[in-house]
C-alpha cells in the first residue's frame, strides 16, 4: 500500500513538473503552436468522447497486442531458456531480428493482413514480443541452479517444476518486461494509427496536426501521455498481486 | 538387530580424474544418526549427494530399503547448506510445498499448523524468507523437509551459518524432532560438537576417500556438554582428522 502511495505521488509529482514546464515553454515562446495547458485541458474537457473514443481504439489495440505478445513471448523464452537445443538452434536468429527497427514492416504487414486492425496489431507484436522473450529467457538462466536441485529433491513432475520454480521465478522478468513493452508499443501505435484508419490517439494527433489544430494535438498528446501513465499503473498494481514478494527483494537490494 | 536401511557397495567416485571416493563399503541401520564428518574438500557433500541420488556412484551401488538408488526418493528429504528457500514462497506456502508436490488439496492442514508451533514459526507464517532472520530461515526450510514425514533426512552443514546461540537452538531442535519421528538423519558437518550431540555414530571420511565408523558415546545424554570427556573425545577426533585443536 506504501509503494502504490509512493508510486501515485511520483506520478502526481512528475505530471505538475511537467505542466510548468510547458507553460514556462508556452509563456516564452508565446505562439500560437504551443497553446496554454490550460487552454489545453479545457478543451479536452469540452470533448471528451470524442477522445475518449480514439484512447479506447488505441487502448484495445495495445491491450490486444500486449496480450499476444506475452504468451508468445513467455512460452518461447521459457523454452529457450530450459532447452539448450532450441538455445542454440534460435538464439542466432533472435539476436539476428531484434535489433531491426521493426517499424519498417508495416507496409508488409498491410500487405499481408490488410489495412484493418490486425496489421497495426501485428506489427506492435512484432516490435515488443522479442523484448519479452529474451527478457524471459534471460530470467529463465539466471535461476540459482540451487532451487532447481531443491525440487529435484521432492521428485517433482515437469509441471510442478514450471508451476513452483519457473513461473514465479520469472515473473520479474515479466513484469520489467512489460513496463518497456508498454512505452515501445504506444510509440509504435503512434506510427502504424496514422495510416489507414480513422481511429486512435496516433491518428486524433496528426489529424489534429494537419487541421493546425494545435489545442487538439496537444490535448490528444497530453492524453497519450495519460494512457502511458494509466498502463505502467496498472502493471504496478498487478506487480503488487502477483508478485508482492518483490518489494522486499527490491528494497533489500537498495 | 536393526535392519540394514542403506548399503553402499564398493562406492567410487571421482573429479577430473581424481579420486574423492574410493570403494566405501558402508551400511546404515533404520533409524539411526550418523554424523559424516572429515576435512574441507574430503567429499563429505559429494557422498551426500550420491545418497540423495542427486549423482551416480562411477564404481560400485547404493540401496536403500532393498532398491538400488538411480534417483532421488520421494521419501528421503534434503536440507541444503544454502537452504535453498524460494523467495516467492511465504514460510506457510514453503512448508506447505512438499505436500501440495504430493498432491494434498488440503490449504489448512493441520499438520502444518502443529509443526510451524512446534518450530515457533506461527507468527511468522505469512512473511517471505527476506524478512526472517538467519535462525528463522534454518527453522523454516528444517520445517519443510521434514513436513513428508521422510524416512531418511540427509543435512548438508544445518548450522554452519548461525550464530552460537541459534545454532544450540537448532541443535535441540533437531534432535526433538527425532526422537518424535523415525527417520534416519544422516548430516554432514565440519563442527565435531555438532557431531557429537547429533550424531549416534560417526562417520570420519579420510583423506584417502574411505569412510570409518564410530560409535558416539555422548549421544542421547542430556547436556552431552557438560558430560565428562565430551572436550578430551572432541579433542581426540579433531586430531584423528588433522584438524587445529
Amino acid at each position: 500500500m506504501k509503494r502504490l502511495k509512493n508510486v501515485t505521488q511520483g506520478l502526481l509529482t512528475g505530471f505538475i513538473s511537467f505542466v510548468v514546464l510547458w507553460e514556462l515553454l508556452y509563456l516564452l515562446l508565446h505562439t500560437h503552436t504551443v497553446p496554454s495547458p490550460i487552454e489545453t485541458v479545457l478543451y479536452m474537457l469540452q470533448n471528451p468522447g470524442k477522445l475518449l473514443l480514439h484512447c479506447i481504439a488505441s487502448f484495445l489495440r495495445v491491450i490486444t497486442a500486449i496480450s499476444i505478445s506475452l504468451v508468445i513471448g513467455v512460452v518461447t523464452g521459457v523454452l529457450l531458456g530450459v532447452n539448450q537445443t532450441c538455445k542454440r538452434l534460435f538464439s542466432p536468429l533472435l539476436y539476428f531480428i531484434y535489433p531491426i527497427p521493426k517499424v519498417a514492416f508495416l507496409p508488409v504487414f498491410m500487405l499481408l493482413f490488410g489495412l484493418g486492425n490486425t496489421s497495426k496489431i501485428i506489427l506492435v507484436i512484432w516490435i515488443i514480443v522479442f523484448q519479452i522473450m529474451l527478457s524471459v529467457r534471460d530470467g529463465v538462466e539466471q535461476i540459482a541452479p540451487l532451487y532447481f536441485k531443491v525440487m529435484d529433491s521432492f521428485c517433482v513432475t515437469r509441471m510442478q517444476r514450471y508451476q513452483y520454480l519457473i513461473l514465479p521465478a520469472i515473473l520479474p522478468q515479466i513484469f520489467s518486461g512489460l513496463r518497456i513493452s508498454i512505452g515501445i508499443s504506444l510509440a509504435s501505435l503512434f506510427f502504424a494509427e496514422n495510416y489507414a484508419t480513422v481511429y486512435g490517439i496516433g491518428y486524433y494527433i496528426l489529424s489534429a496536426w494537419t487541421k493546425m489544430n494545435y489545442v487538439e494535438m496537444f490535448g490528444g498528446i497530453l492524453a497519450l501521455g495519460f494512457l502511458g501513465i494509466v498502463m505502467f499503473w496498472a502493471i504496478d498494481r498487478l506487480e503488487m498481486i502477483c508478485a508482492p514478494w518483490m518489494k522486499l527483494t527490491k528494497n533489500r537490494n537498495k | 538387530m536393526k535392519k540394514d536401511f542403506i548399503i553402499l557397495d564398493h562406492v567410487s567416485y571421482s573429479y577430473g580424474g581424481q579420486d574423492v571416493l574410493k570403494d566405501i563399503h558402508l551400511t546404515l541401520e533404520k533409524g539411526g544418526s550418523y554424523a559424516l564428518i572429515g576435512r574441507s574438500g574430503s567429499g563429505k557433500t559429494t557422498l551426500l549427494n550420491l545418497i540423495a541420488g542427486f549423482r551416480k556412484p562411477e564404481r560400485g551401488s547404493i540401496t536403500i530399503e532393498g532398491l538400488i538408488l538411480n534417483k532421488p526418493r520421494k521419501e528421503t528429504s534434503f536440507l541444503f547448506q544454502e537452504l535453498g528457500l524460494f523467495p516467492w514462497q511465504t514460510v506457510s506456502e514453503a512448508v506447505s510445498m512438499p505436500l501440495k508436490l504430493r498432491g494434498s488439496r488440503q490449504e489448512k492442514d493441520p499438520k502444518i499448523h502443529e509443526l510451524l508451533r512446534q518450530m515457533g514459526l506461527i507468527s511468522h507464517m505469512d512473511k517471505y524468507p527476506q524478512e526472517l532472520s538467519g535462525g528463522e530461515r534454518q527453522r523454516v526450510a528444517l520445517a519443510r523437509t521434514l513436513i513428508g514425514e521422510p524416512d531418511l533426512l540427509l543435512m548438508d552443514e544445518p548450522t554452519s551459518a548461525l550464530d552460537a546461540m541459534t545454532k544450540e537452538e537448532l541443535q535441540t531442535l533437531i534432535l526433538e524432532e527425532r526422537c518424535s519421528g523415525n527417520a534416519t538423519l544422516l548430516f554432514v558437518t565440519h563442527d565435531i560438537e555438532e557431531a557429537m550431540i547429533l550424531g549416534q555414530k560417526l562417520l570420519i571420511l579420510t583423506e584417502e576417500g574411505t569412510v570409518t565408523t564410530r560409535d558416539n558415546p555422548y549421544y542421547g545424554l542430556e547436556h552431552a556438554k557438560e558430560q565428562l570427556g565430551f572436550y578430551e573425545e572432541c579433542i581426540k577426533l579433531r586430531r584423528l582428522l588433522k584438524l587445529d585443536v
